[in-house]
């Protein structure tokens, strides 16, 4: 039996991967690869939300804020001093990490409702500063122009960021780096530290896990990718601006989240590509298509709390069976 | 010195309305151990109902603000039973992000009925001037004060006098226990969301008149009163009200004299200053 899973397994891991590299060629329209694209960005930010609150426990409200300094950081970056993507991306991934420790050192001693309401509040905090440093930002009126990737000459293959698929693939690569690496963090010592911390944080302790410490890793790894997301977003889109990265971005990548089922690693993906796609069909509802979304989401809370990848577990894979 | 005490008596103004909005909020707090973020959108109905009585009805204004407080109170009684009933004893986060798809679902119900252009509640009080050693005040924000105090005189008799607030009291410190001595917590449940959407209800009727109405007005109320729920320590009445006052100080006060542009960002810097000084709330424990 054990053998058969493992075959099976293998061979959805490789229809997996053929899809993904075939699927911008089976969709009819260029629109159809630009959500994909968006909601492989969308899957990174929701895997790297799910490694701070599904895996360790810890409510954050501010992920948008993350992914806004991650975008403002490297397209600013790239609009003064003409650094290339390759760069600036990079650079704007760890600033948006640097910030996420600074405030994990402040704010990672509350729990609960306390660090869910002062993230939301440092998430407010975030906004007004992209709205009022003008300046720097331009506020309101946003960072238009911000430069494409620089095309990659691989010799018998010359890539130039212009389609949407080439974009792509550049999500892609992207997302399944980040997929790579918090699965490999999950699946640690460093991971088994983090569930313990969620499951119960005296008890950590008292077994000798600095909890401190392994929340701010998750916190600080969390808005890193949640940066790295930022900057990619900032060089598809080409504009900016701080009604991106709101309070409502925050939830709305909280929602996916949850939807997709947050302890679990493939539920945030399947989460925000559910709710990428989804939202698209509400658009025949015109005017009461956010009623809708919000009667959507209390219906889904009620009857499916630990979301969609965490419920089906429970009922076909459960070990009781 | 003139600005400064008119800029205080701003602040009580303003303060008076966050401490409405927050003694409801901790109070659903304490009894059903959930955030409701979407308390805003109660203050936003409370302010639309008083809107609506005074102005086609043309009911005086401090008779529509109770009707507004009843009729939402009966409303919150509904919300818990359909919505936050069912997902009693989940995870704090499914409660909270519930309250989000209910705010979501309400404001944008709203924007559909009532159009997004903001209107405003007109008491009758806003050309009445007084003026009291020097500072100007409008009857109607004299008003704002009056009633909000009464209230929450109100509110202490009830939570500390009468049976059912000690049964209240008693569920808030221990849910089982309670239980055991005969609480029926589903009617305790009931009654704490009905108190508290009353209060917002209130409060949107005051802050209808001060301000204007329009269908996301609830939203950053709502939040800046969660800052005055931790600062006065969740589920604590005492609390709350000072640390409501310190908030509308702090907002007048360097709204006024340092920069408008970040006045919603003082109450982030306000709160990260209490929680470093005194993570337990400014009184201190849970009450």
């Amino acid at each position: 039996m054990s053998e058969r899973m493992k075959i099976v397994k293998i061979a959805l891991w490789w229809f997996g991967i053929v899809l993904a590299i075939v699927l911008p060629f089976l969709l009819p329209k260029d629109y159809h690869v630009h959500m994909l694209v968006l909601a492989g960005i969308y899957s990174i930010l929701a895997l790297s939300l799910g490694l701070i609150m599904g895996f360790t426990g810890q409510v954050s409200l501010c992920h948008a804020a993350f992914y806004g300094i991650g975008a403002y950081t490297s397209s600013l970056l790239a609009l003064n001093w003409d650094w290339p993507f390759w760069i600036s991306l990079w650079v704007g991934a760890i600033g948006a990490g640097f910030v996420s420790f600074l405030l994990g050192c402040l704010v990672l001693r509350l729990k609960g409702h306390f660090l869910a309401i002062t993230t939301a509040f440092f998430g407010i905090f975030v906004a007004l500063l992209f709205n009022n440093l003008t300046e720097l930002t331009k506020g309101p009126m946003g960072l238009p122009g911000i430069p494409r990737p620089a095309s990659i000459d691989l010799g018998f293959l010359k890539i130039d960021f212009i389609t949407r698929t080439s974009y792509y693939y550049l999500v892609l690569c992207f997302a399944g780096f980040a997929g790579y690496c918090i699965y490999r963090l999950i699946h640690s010592r460093f991971g088994q530290a983090m569930i313990a911390i969620r499951e119960n944080e005296e008890l950590s302790q008292s077994i000798g896990v600095n909890s401190m410490k392994i929340k701010l890793l998750s916190f600080t790894v969390g808005g890193m990718f949640a940066g790295l997301a930022g900057a990619i977003y900032a060089h598809y889109i080409l504009f900016i601006s701080p009604v991106s990265f709101t309070l409502a971005e925050s939830i709305n990548i909280l929602t996916m989240v949850i939807f997709g089922g947050m302890q679990s690693f493939w539920g945030p993906i399947v989460g925000s590509f559910l709710l990428t796609i989804l939202p698209e069909f509400l658009r025949m509802a015109g005017e009461l298509r956010m009623t809708l979304y919000g009667l959507a989401l209390m219906l889904l809370i009620i009857f499916l709390p630990s979301g969609l990848v965490c419920s089906i577990k429970e009922k076909w894979f459960s070990p009781s069976k | 010195m003139e600005i400064i005490f008119q800029q205080i008596l701003n602040g009580v103004i303003i303060g008076s309305v966050y401490c409405l909005i927050a003694l409801g909020l901790t109070m659903i707090f304490g009894i059903l151990e959930v955030t409701n973020f979407a308390h805003g959108e109660i203050y936003m109905i409370g302010a639309y109902t008083s809107l609506f009585i005074t102005s086609q009805l043309e009911i005086h204004f401090l008779l529509s603000l109770l009707i507004a407080m009843a009729v939402v109170g009966v409303l919150g009684v509904f919300i818990e039973r359909v919505v936050f009933r069912p997902i009693l004893g989940k995870p704090m986060i499914n409660g909270m992000l519930l309250s989000f798809g209910l705010s979501i679902f309400l404001t944008n119900l709203a924007l559909l009925l009532f159009k997004a252009d903001p209107r405003k509640i007109e008491s009758g009080y806003s050309q009445v001037r007084l003026t009291f050693a020097g500072l100007q005040l409008t009857l109607e924000r004299l008003m704002v004060i009056i009633v909000s105090t009464l209230l929450v005189i109100a509110l202490y008799f009830f939570i500390q006098k009468t049976k059912l607030g000690k049964a209240m009291r008693a569920v808030t410190q221990d849910r089982e226990a309670a239980q055991l001595a005969g609480v029926s917590i589903s009617n305790i449940f009931a009654l704490t969301f009905a108190m508290g959407c009353s209060l917002a209800a209130a409060a949107g009727s005051l802050g209808g008149a001060l301000f204007t109405v329009y269908p996301s007005m609830g939203w950053t109320p709502v939040l800046k009163s969660f800052v005055v729920v931790i600062m006065g320590g969740f589920g604590n009445v005492a609390g709350a009200i000072i640390a409501a006052m310190l908030l509308g100080l702090t907002e007048s006060l360097c709204g006024g004299f340092i920069s408008y542009a970040y006045k919603d960002a003082y109450a982030f810097l306000l709160l990260v200053v209490v929680l470093l000084i005194k993570p337990e709330g400014i009184v201190g424990g849970r009450g």
